[in-house]
């Protein structure tokens, strides 16, 4: 009997007013198949953190239902299977590299995270660092850290929010690396950028969200096509100027 | 069941880590209040009621050594994982709140009795203090403890600065402890100074430990732990309301 799979996740009349009165996000609608490489693209105040926020469970959502391949967002299940790499550095000053890795594990309900820590540690060349404190990395250290971090418990969603933010040239095509590698094995990944080329490269399709809202949503391609236009620059200048 | 194991594995790490502020200070510290106190006093104050003065002021002390420690741990905490923001490592993963709830408070009770216990074996070694009603004792410092370690995470997490949990430490919970009959017996004090010690509940918890350790106190053991217990329960569900509520966590 055939069975379709659930979406990876699926955003129904998503609303989120802040307390200061904000309105982030209104009446959002959005479903990312699973196994796709989903990009979210938007200028600062979109809404993109906001989207992630709600999904992880970060916020308070005013209205509106999150799913995560099929189950309710705030359900244990759907938690276990989302990693989160935030925009901003927020690692625990307390913990070495191992147990930053370790201890994510056991929130995340591994029993044995010892082995899975060792694999992220060498796949991430953290090795020399394995026992050093995370405010004594470097900013490239500390980007690898977070991504490994979120990568800890096998997600099947990983959400990758502007991973390569200020990072060097060398980090981030060491990051793009990893992270095409992780979605040929069949994660599903969440990237919100602010660099086009990098959503061009990495993404099937990509949703630009401006002011809460969803203004397109296509493969690069398609974007350039629906658009008129031949560079996904100017998509992206059509797009949040209409 | 795991994520709050390693929650607490977290938190009591945190401790051992920092252990010389964590321990070895608060004890430091007692220590000497029961050596400048107790030894240059009980030469003028020898007694009270049946009880060598050094021996009397020993339970006020470990129960300020312990709920300042409690309440300090658990505030600088919650500030410090809202602070840094890897607080939002815990609030999304699977773990109930209430599980968040335990396993923050774990740190300050850890802190707490470590210090409680180091304290304990060196009163017994300086002064000699007597155990004389281990039940009442140990439901006395379990109560304590909710509270302080509650009261912490509920002020660490309304706190916007560093300034706020200090505050509180300083003005509110270091005063109440000093006039809750830490040092002295209540009813030497004159009116109408006795009776406002009545209102301060601290002044329950000290004379409920004060008890398990000596038989007597001020007041009715079992008024003290009814009084302290009153205002633990709620403490513990204000964090707890907190923590399932999301509010001041979550934005």
């Amino acid at each position: 009997m055939y069975r379709e799979d659930p979406p990876a996740l699926e955003l129904r009349g998503l609303t989120k007013r802040y307390d200061d009165g904000t309105l982030a996000l209104e009446d959002f609608d959005l479903k990312i198949p699973s196994g796709a490489f989903f990009g979210l693209l938007g200028p600062n105040g979109a809404g993109k953190t906001t989207l992630i926020s709600a999904v992880c469970n970060l916020l308070r959502i005013t209205d509106g239902e999150v799913l995560v391949f099929g189950e309710p967002h705030d359900s244990m299940e759907a938690r276990s299977w989302v990693g989160l790499a935030e925009q901003d550095i927020n690692l625990d000053r307390f913990l070495t590299v191992k147990e930053t890795l370790e201890y994510h594990g056991g929130y995340f309900g591994m029993s044995d995270p010892d082995s899975r820590a060792d694999e992220l540690i060498e796949a991430f060349g953290l090795q020399a660092k394995r026992d050093v404190r995370a405010p004594k990395l470097s900013g490239g250290q500390r980007r690898r850290l977070l991504l490994a971090r979120a990568l800890m418990h096998n997600p099947r969603l990983v959400i990758l929010d502007e991973p390569t933010a200020g990072v060097d040239f060398e980090l981030r095509m060491d990051l793009w690396r990893y992270i095409r590698q992780l979605h040929s094995e069949g994660t599903t990944i969440l990237l919100t950028t602010h660099y086009l080329e990098e959503a061009e490269e990495l993404c099937e399709e990509i949703a630009l969200i401006r002011g809460g809202h969803l203004i397109a949503r296509d493969s690069a391609d398609g974007l350039r096509e629906h658009f008129g236009v031949t560079k996904l620059s100017d998509v992206y200048v059509k797009a949040m100027a209409s | 069941m795991t994520g709050l194991v390693w929650l607490c594995r977290r938190e009591t790490l945190r401790v051992s880590k920092l252990w010389t502020q964590t321990v070895l200070a608060p004890v430091v510290s007692s220590m000497l209040f029961i050596l400048v106190f107790g030894l240059s006093l009980s030469g003028r104050v020898e007694h009270v009621g049946d009880v060598d003065y050094e021996v009397f002021i020993v339970p006020g002390l470990i129960t300020m050594g312990m709920v300042q420690a409690a309440f300090a741990n658990n505030a600088s905490t919650i500030f410090q994982a809202r602070f840094d923001r890897y607080v939002n490592d815990v609030l999304s993963a699977p773990m109930r709140p209430w599980q968040v709830n335990l396993g923050f408070s774990v740190g300050g009770i850890v802190r707490a009795l470590a210090i409680g216990i180091s304290l304990l074996v060196l009163a017994v070694v300086l002064v000699d203090v007597p155990i004389e009603r281990p039940f009442e004792l140990a439901l006395a410092i379990a109560l304590g403890l909710v509270l302080f370690a509650s009261l912490g995470l509920v002020v660490g997490i309304y706190a916007e600065t560093w300034d706020h949990t200090s505050f509180i430490q300083n003005i509110v919970i270091l005063p109440l402890t000093f006039v809750g009959g830490v040092f002295y017996s209540v009813e030497v004090l004159p009116s109408p100074w006795e009776e406002l010690s009545h209102f301060n509940p601290v002044f329950y918890l000290v004379n409920a430990v004060r008890f398990g350790f000596l038989g007597e106190s001020d007041v009715s053991v079992w008024l003290s732990l009814g009084v302290t217990a009153a205002l633990a329960i709620p403490a513990y569900a204000w964090a707890q309301h907190l923590f399932t509520t999301g509010k001041r966590l979550k934005s």
